[in-house]
């Protein structure tokens, strides 16, 4: 029978939680499979999943490289835990003139033969199949696995495929991304997601500064996402006027330091509002003037109870812009339009800037009364994966 | 609605539309099947081809149909490449569907020239004049620039080919021309030039090449032969009835005058006031302006909301402000940034043009007020 075998990770790990995690990576696997027939099975530290067409079996494997929490898939044969009936499925192998090597994990002690003499035994069975075939143990191109577990089931699988690893989204917590519409903000999405941080979404936009093409971005960059963190509340926030009285009313060069202070205040309020545990941005150390040090303890300061989590923060471009990629939302993110923080930009920010001065220019504009308004003319957005 | 964008693409005539409508569910026929309700299709084709040459002033020739001036465009290019050293001449005001397909050829490792503009929009005839020599193959220059609305000195190009390169063929990109301006094609003795319907009340999706001597052309697609080869693919009968419509109920010179006194108007509404800047130029359908101090995609998306709509050109909407038109007719780029572009069409009213210049100047101030 054709089964996909899952492994997972860090679970192990994780003491008197581990049946709320096992539970939470159970529900994710069922909620990314839906619509799909099969058959999920718990065995000894291992989930097989069976009785699905073989047809699906690409689809269904896709689909489970992006649930967190797992470690690693094969695709495998299963038969009963007996020596003929296993040589029997192995003597179908065809190495195709690869090297090859012979790996019998035995969990079954009851099983006859020890697992060194049983992987001699196959490996002998597979050389006289394949002729032009030969064993190399130190660096075969085919890697052959017979794994005999406690259910006295064996299972051949010659391929072992990566997955996300991290932990089940969800098991620890619901976070709030600020999704700018740029290449970074997905990814410490994702990255968050991937350490079982379910998600909010939060976009700020600036019509007429900005177009409906802009906020029409970021509402497909969420759709992208959801392939990872299920289905996403997005809340999409005006801040034109925000924009227009720093603009009008405080230095230039404090405007981006203003307005993110403010966008934090926003974000925090929508947290309380909805029950979120933290504040997710994509910033990464000193790649803009608003992502220095100084100006994310000034942008930071405004945070009174939440934890602001920037899993971008040590990356270079580069690293971010490949993980990008891998989760298929940088041909989006590269989309030419602007974003909020592009509006107003001034000539030189200020990128060191202390607390006291931000205060101080803060005077000047009545920041409760603009994150009040903010907050009124909220629109949600529920994007659900597909 | 005020539909100030008329460059982008104009609003359908609705008798257009119901000859669409026969052509698709009536006589449906495939031109090409041989018996007589689709021949008789075939002859209908070829009376919108002399309908074609006429309006050109065409007195031989042939007309190729198209999806549209970007196919058109390409096959008077692409079909005109010749092996050997030949070399290709573009100006820097092309629309993307012709400058591409050059930078495409200069990849391809063809010597391709790209002629400056003068700062009324039209191309540099002396640096043209510099540059083409007994190796050009082909000069493909626009009839009016859909930017600005300037109109090359297509006689004085004429003129330079013949002195120079009497080899070359002459492409003209005539979208913003045809069926607006009144001209005769042999007048400038231009061997191919791009007509698109949908700039002129036609619909979207069909186009034509007028091509002066067939035989030098090349077709770039293959398959049924239709076009007489240099097109195949099963003609979009429906669109070029509905084009010939169009092209039947435009009356040019008197839309010209009447366009013209449009024009003239919002020249005389917005000039002398402070920040506004506008380019002479002498199609009477175009007209760009700069709005100084605010950006030009803000003030086009703020003048929706008021129910008008003006066109930002092909301005890049990133960070850095590009526009390689303007750019090369050394405009700045705070001139570039804050750039729109008003097109007009004979189907709008001097009340229409009344309100929009009061609208778009409100609009302009408080957008100015806000972000200054």
């Amino acid at each position: 029978m054709n089964v996909i075998l899952l492994r997972f990770g860090e679970l192990y790990l994780k003491g008197h939680n581990r049946n709320y995690f096992e539970s939470t990576l159970i529900k994710n696997i069922k909620s990314m499979l839906e619509g799909e027939e099969y058959k999920l099975e718990s065995t000894f530290g291992r989930y097989v999943i069976s009785n699905y067409s073989q047809d699906k079996q690409n689809k269904i494997v896709e689909k489970l490289k992006k649930v967190f929490g797992l470690y690693s898939l094969s695709p495998a044969i299963e038969v009963n835990a007996e020596v003929d009936t296993i040589k029997n499925e192995v003597a179908k192998i065809e190495c195709k003139g690869k090297t090859f090597k012979v790996f019998v994990k035995r969990a079954d002690k009851s099983f006859p033969i020890s697992s060194m003499d049983f992987a001699k035994d196959l490996g002998e069975l597979i050389l006289n199949n394949n002729k032009n075939s030969s064993v190399d143990l130190y660096k075969p191109q085919c890697e052959i696995h017979v794994d005999i577990r406690m259910n006295h089931k064996a299972y051949i699988f010659d391929n072992i495929i990566k997955c996300q690893g991290g932990l089940p989204l969800g098991c620890s917590g619901k976070g709030l991304l600020l999704l700018s519409g740029g290449i970074d903000s997905p990814v410490a999405g994702y990255l968050m997601a991937k350490r079982g941080l379910e998600l909010e979404a939060l976009h700020f936009h600036s019509y007429p500064y900005t177009s409906e093409q802009a906020k029409d971005k970021v509402i497909k960059l969420a759709n992208l996402l959801t392939d990872y963190v299920g289905d996403i509340k997005l809340h999409i926030i005006s801040f034109t006027r925000v924009q227009e009285e720093i603009h009008k009313r405080c230095k230039p060069e404090f405007m981006i330091t203003i307005m993110r202070r403010i966008m934090m205040r926003v974000a925090e309020c929508i947290c309380e509002k909805y029950n979120l545990g933290a504040i997710v941005t994509g910033e990464s150390l000193g790649q803009v003037a608003s992502q220095t040090m100084q100006s994310m303890t000034v942008t930071g300061n405004v945070i009174k109870e939440k934890p602001i989590f920037r899993p971008c923060i040590a990356m270079d471009k580069e690293e971010i812009i490949e993980i990008s990629r891998s989760i298929n939302t940088y041909d989006t993110s590269i989309l030419p339009y602007e974003d909020c923080c592009t509006v107003f930009l001034p000539k030189n920010p200020i990128i060191k800037p202390t607390i006291k001065q931000a205060e101080n220019e803060e005077q000047y504009i009545d920041v409760d009364a603009l994150v009040e308004e903010c907050l009124e003319k909220e629109e949600i957005i529920n994007i659900m994966r597909e | 609605m005020i539909y100030l964008d008329n460059a982008a693409t104009t609003k359908m005539f609705e008798g257009g539309a119901d000859i669409y409508k026969k052509y698709a569910c009536q006589s449906f026929f495939n031109p090409s099947a041989g018996y007589n309700k689709s021949f008789e299709i075939a002859k209908e084709l070829d009376g919108v081809r002399e309908l074609i040459k006429k309006n050109l002033g065409a007195t031989k020739g042939n007309v190729i149909f198209t999806s549209g001036a970007t196919e058109s465009n390409n096959l008077a290019i692409m079909g005109s490449k010749r092996n050997g050293k030949w070399e290709y001449v573009f100006s820097l005001g092309e629309h993307p569907s012709v400058y591409n397909v050059a930078s495409a050829l200069e990849n391809q490792g063809y010597t391709v020239h790209f002629v400056g503009l003068l700062e009324n929009g039209q191309i540099d005839y002396e640096e043209l004049e510099r540059v083409v020599n007994n190796r050009t193959r082909l000069i493909s220059v626009m009839h009016v620039s859909n930017e600005t609305g300037a109109i090359n000195d297509l006689v004085k190009i004429d003129k330079i080919r013949r002195e120079y390169c009497p080899q070359a063929l002459l492409h003209i990109d005539g979208v913003q021309a045809f069926c607006k301006l009144p001209f005769n094609i042999e007048d400038f003795n231009a061997d191919l030039y791009t007509i698109s319907a949908h700039k002129f009340h036609g619909p979207k999706g069909v186009g034509a090449l007028y091509v002066k001597n067939p035989s030098g052309l090349k077709n770039i697609i293959y398959g049924g032969g239709q076009e007489g080869g240099y097109r195949s693919g099963t003609e979009n009968v429906p669109g070029i009835m509905a084009m010939k419509y169009a092209i039947e109920n435009i009356d040019i010179i008197k839309n010209f005058q009447y366009v013209k006194e449009l024009k003239d108007y919002f020249i005389k509404s917005i000039d002398n006031t402070e920040g506004v800047k506008y380019l002479k130029t002498e199609s009477p359908y175009i007209l760009s302006l700069s709005f100084y101090g605010v950006n030009g995609e803000t003030l086009m998306r703020s003048l929706q909301d008021r129910n008008i709509y003006v066109g930002v050109g092909s301005a890049c909407s990133t960070k850095k402000a590009g526009n390689r038109v303007l750019e090369s007719m050394g405009m700045n780029i705070d001139e570039i940034k804050s750039h729109i572009r008003v097109s007009f069409s004979e189907e709008l009213s001097l009340d229409d043009i009344k309100n929009a210049c009061h609208e778009i100047l409100d609009t302009y101030h408080k957008l100015l007020e806000k972000v200054k």
